[in-house]
């Protein structure tokens, strides 16, 4: 009878141990991801990343937190665009994280999850454009694009595709494509998909600072 | 109760012996893995204290037993993470890790080592330049040696090609395609009057403008190496087609399925003719000036890191100008030569090994060159002079040279990054003809065997340190040069580079053909830099000194009894990142040379250098409406001139007269736009048009002085017009060439 009791009281306490640890790494990543949102500068992104990497160290299993790791080097390479010196390890990392990610979705099932990482892939190549576009253009450009198309199929309606494409309309000449109509349009295409999108735990749902800061580069 | 009481206290005291039965072997095994999961193999794992260890395999899994019985600190380490540390308590038999090591993102990568030297490659970042930055300067008329005198260390030479760096002549630099010599890169040599490059420069991916201190694999060059690297593999199938006002051309360049082989060829010819009737020239030309080139090109990726490579180039020109002769009012000197040449490179290079590579280049080159000088009278016929010296303006020459070189170069890399190189090359080189009526043979040999090793001395140190031996038949003599230079890299993106280095080179064709018993002539060069690389901006500051030893002399007795030197010191900054669209750099030269060599009676300023020289290179692009504008500026202050007397008392020379030309400013400038004909078609076909002018503003250049052989005659050499006018349109099938287009025809 002893013994029942103890072996009881033990298997509780270990229960216990084993929610109490999950529940800690849920909120360690909605407190990351909140942090996100707040994000501006090159140290914010890069202690971030340094947060979403042990994370994903402890979760094992979860696609999300490498996936904001990978966008947390994205970020730094876009606002490294006229530093084309510092690109690349960050291109890399990005790279190798997202690889990572997209090894612990099921590609088949997952479908709005995949969207949402070849996005962040269609960032990480665009990033090495700025390396020196001259010469990392034409090799890196057109995969950037490629990527955005899969996430296109997977999720047509993904703000952050929307995003991506807008940028891509308003940065690139008019010779290779660019449309600043265009990119205006679905800017604004972007915004109106965030506000319809139900808000859903920890995915990824940037997106609203970005297309304010596109859009108003027109009201110059 | 009692009982169970009992024997719980046995089985603690049988727990308690055996556990201090167990000879205290504590077993600690387990993997280690990056934060992306993956592997690290060959980590290596430590205990503090003690001194026991083990590595990683390739999995990850490591596995140590240690005696120890108290506290003990483990430790992970492995190149590019994180130092990991564990503290561990002996007690249970075994301990199971699963090591996960933090990234330390190396963001500054590898340390390169650039005294002495501009290096413009297609991996290029930021502001570093690369070879279309380099070829796209206002005025280059595809020629790299005058796009890379907009870079600092070229003199502005107009009247010359070639690449005259830091006080040396144009004959002391040399350009190497894939590791073997480009022995004539030029058309033949005009008296006064630039001629253009052989090879065109859109073959090239990679350009090391070396001026001075160059790597010990490469030699025979006094002052500067131009090191070029040829294109891999095109990225698409395309054709291309280009007409302007004095040429035409066209090539076509295929790509197999399979991305693993490429063939192509592109021809081009020139006849100034028609120009020359547009934009009158000083020059009276009665024959071209015409230039017809082709070339072709395979390259063939073998396994996985394999690549053989194949270009050949052929090549004829003529040019025939009529001149006031300087020495008669009433005679005309007439100039006409005619030159035939073939080049071929083959270069193959592949890994023997995951740690050993293999570079291997052949090259073969043939060049005929018919010069021509006559005196004609007013009726245009050869007048035949006899008397002293007039006799010496009528000459014909006929010189035929063979070259062949072989090269093999061996790397083994080493951990981070280090590597050590080593190999040999071999030149043959055979000059046969006629020069006046006296005949021409000489045949040399050059060995070489040359070491170099690339090692870090830290993350922030990095030291090339080489050995290059040299044996010429010819000459009989086998010399040794050292080379070495070291990087050290500061924090907040600036770095100090330092280079030495010997660099001999035997003397030229012409000196040789009628005299025995030269050697080698010798410069050693010494060399401190600055550079400072962030935010799309480029700055660098150098300054140097260089010593000429055994310089070849010409006089009573031809011997290597000359010298010299030359010091500097200078500038390069270039932005691309404060002004949209726009690209610029900005180059200052100071250059302080003297030397004692051929006729000079004692140590003067040689005419091909000046104290000071300013250029700017910049280029904008409107990419709304298409179009690119490119301008650079050259400034140099006077080069120095002097008339020679010859064969005076004693067989000496004397100076009879000296000065200092006016300065050097010449603004040139082209635009391109690009058009969208047959925008229905599939593959739409690239287009445009690029007018250009060259001395933009018409100044009146002047670069030396012609004298009589009296000396009361002094003639400017000049441009031969003024300003040098390129219109033309272009069209390119296959998407990719975009950007080679563009640059092309800027």
């Amino acid at each position: 009878m002893k013994k029942l009791i103890i072996s009881t009281l033990m298997a509780a306490l270990s229960v216990c141990t084993v929610v109490a640890q999950q529940s800690n790494n849920s909120s360690a990543l909605a407190s990351s991801v909140k942090k996100l949102d707040q994000a501006k500068t090159v140290k914010d992104y890069q202690a971030l990343e340094k947060e979403f990497s042990g994370i994903a160290v402890a979760q094992k299993t979860n696609w999300l937190p490498y996936y904001y790791a990978a966008f947390c080097n994205a970020s730094i390479g876009f606002l490294y665009q006229d530093n084309g010196e510092s690109v690349e390890p960050f291109s890399n990392r990005g790279e190798s994280l997202a690889q990572k990610a997209k090894s612990l979705l099921d590609t088949a099932k997952q479908k709005k999850e995949l969207s949402e990482l070849y996005t962040v892939f269609s960032m990480i190549n665009q990033s090495r454009v700025f390396i020196n576009p001259m010469t990392y253009g034409p090799k890196y450009g057109p995969i950037a694009q490629q990527y955005l198309n899969k996430a296109k199929q997977l999720n047509p309606d993904n703000p952050r595709v929307a995003f991506m494409e807008a940028w891509f309309k308003y940065n690139t000449p008019k010779m290779w494509g660019g449309d600043k109509d265009l990119a205006k349009q679905l800017a604004t295409k972007s915004l109106k998909l965030l506000q319809n999108e139900p808000s859903n735990g920890e995915m990824p749902h940037w997106g609203q600072t970005e297309d304010t800061e596109l859009l108003n580069k027109y009201k110059n | 109760m009692k009982r169970n009481a009992i024997n719980h206290f046995i089985s603690t005291v049988l727990l308690m012996l055996t556990a201090h039965f167990s000879y205290g072997q504590y077993h600690i095994s387990g993997t280690v893995k990056n934060d992306a999961g993956e592997p690290v193999p060959l980590a290596s794992i430590k205990l503090s204290q003690r001194n026991e260890g083990t590595k990683t395999d390739t999995a990850g899994f490591f596995d140590l037993t240690t005696s120890a019985k108290e506290k003990i600190i483990l430790t992970v380490t492995s190149v590019g993470y994180k130092l990991f540390k564990k503290e561990l308590i002996p007690g249970d038999s075994t301990a199971h890790l699963d090591i996960v090591l933090l990234s330390n993102i190396n963001t500054l990568g590898a340390v390169t080592i650039s005294a002495g030297s501009f290096e413009a490659s297609d991996k290029a970042k930021g502001a570093s330049l690369t070879a279309i930055d380099a070829l796209t300067v206002a005025g280059s008329n595809h020629d790299i040696t005058l796009a890379l005198r907009s870079l600092p260390g070229a003199q502005q030479i107009g009247e010359q090609e070639g690449l005259f760096v830091r006080g040396g002549t144009g004959a002391e630099t040399k350009q190497y395609i894939d590791g073997t010599l480009l022995k004539s890169p030029n058309y033949p040599g005009v008296p006064g009057i630039q001629q253009g490059a052989r090879v065109s420069p859109l073959l090239f991916s990679g350009i090391l403008f070396s001026t001075g201190g160059y790597s010990a694999l490469y030699g025979q060059a006094l002052s500067s190496a131009l090191i070029l690297e040829s294109i891999d593999m095109p990225p698409k199938s395309s054709a291309y087609f280009v007409a302007y006002l004095a040429n035409i051309g066209g090539g076509l360049q295929k790509l197999a399925h399979d991305g693993r082989s490429s063939y192509g060829f592109n021809i081009s010819y020139s006849d100034q003719t028609f120009y020359n009737t547009l934009v009158p020239q000083q020059p009276s030309y009665f024959a071209g000036p015409k230039y017809l080139q082709g070339d072709a090109n395979f390259r063939i990726k073998s396994g996985k890191a394999g690549m053989l490579k194949f270009y050949t180039n052929w090549s004829s020109s003529e040019v025939g100008m009529l001149n006031p002769d300087i020495d008669s009012a009433s005679l005309r000197s007439s100039y006409h030569v005619k030159g035939v040449s073939s080049y071929n490179n083959l270069s193959y290079r592949n890994l023997l090994s995951e740690n050993w590579k293999v570079d291997i280049g052949m090259a073969y080159s043939y060049n005929e060159v018919n010069t021509l000088y006559k005196v004609l009278n007013q009726q245009s016929q050869p007048v035949i002079l006899t008397a002293e010296p007039l006799m010496y303006s009528s000459s014909q020459s006929d010189i035929k040279s063979d070259f062949a070189q072989a090269r093999i170069v061996f790397t083994r890399f080493l951990s981070r990054n280090q590597a050590i190189r080593f190999g040999a090359e071999h030149f043959y080189s055979r000059d046969h003809g006629m020069s006046n009526d006296s005949t021409i043979a000489l045949t040399d040999n050059l060995t070489a065997a040359f070491a170099e090793g690339d090692i870090y001395l830290s993350d922030n140190l990095a030291v090339k340190a080489g050995l290059r031996l040299e044996n010429s038949s010819v000459l009989h003599q086998l010399v040794v040069a050292p080379r070495a230079s070291l990087a050290y890299r500061l924090n907040g993106n600036g770095q100090f580079n330092l280079a030495y280095g010997i660099f001999y080179q035997e003397p030229e064709n012409d000196l040789l053909y009628h005299t025995s018993g030269l050697t080698f002539s010798k410069a050693t060069h010494y060399i401190l830099n600055y550079t400072r690389k962030a935010n799309n901006r480029f700055f660098r500051v150098e300054a140097y000194y260089k010593r000429y030893d055994d310089l070849v002399k010409i006089g009573p007795v031809t011997n290597n009894s000359g010298n010299g030197y030359a010091k500097g010191a200078e500038l390069f900054f270039r932005d691309k990142r404060s002004v949209k669209n726009l690209d610029y750099w900005i180059t200052y030269t100071y250059l302080d040379t003297k030397r004692d060599y051929l006729y000079y009676p004692y140590e003067l300023r040689p005419s091909f250098a000046t104290p000071h020289t300013a250029t700017a290179a910049i280029k904008k692009s409107f990419p709304d409406i298409n179009s690119f504008v490119n301008i650079s500026y050259a400034f140099a202050t006077g080069r120095p001139y002097y008339d020679f007397l010859y064969n005076q008392p004693g067989n000496t020379t004397r100076i009879a007269d000296q000065g200092i030309t006016k300065p050097y400013n010449v603004v040139n400038l082209q635009i391109a736009h690009l058009t969208s004909l047959f925008s229905n078609w599939k593959d739409k076909p690239i287009s445009g048009f690029s007018i250009g002018v060259n001395n933009l503003l018409g100044t009146n250049q002047v670069f030396g002085y012609n004298y009589s052989y009296n000396g009361n005659n002094k003639l400017p050499i000049n441009l031969p017009a003024r300003r040098y006018f390129s219109a033309g349109i272009f069209f390119n099938f296959g998407i990719d060439r975009t950007q080679d287009v563009l640059d092309n025809n800027l």
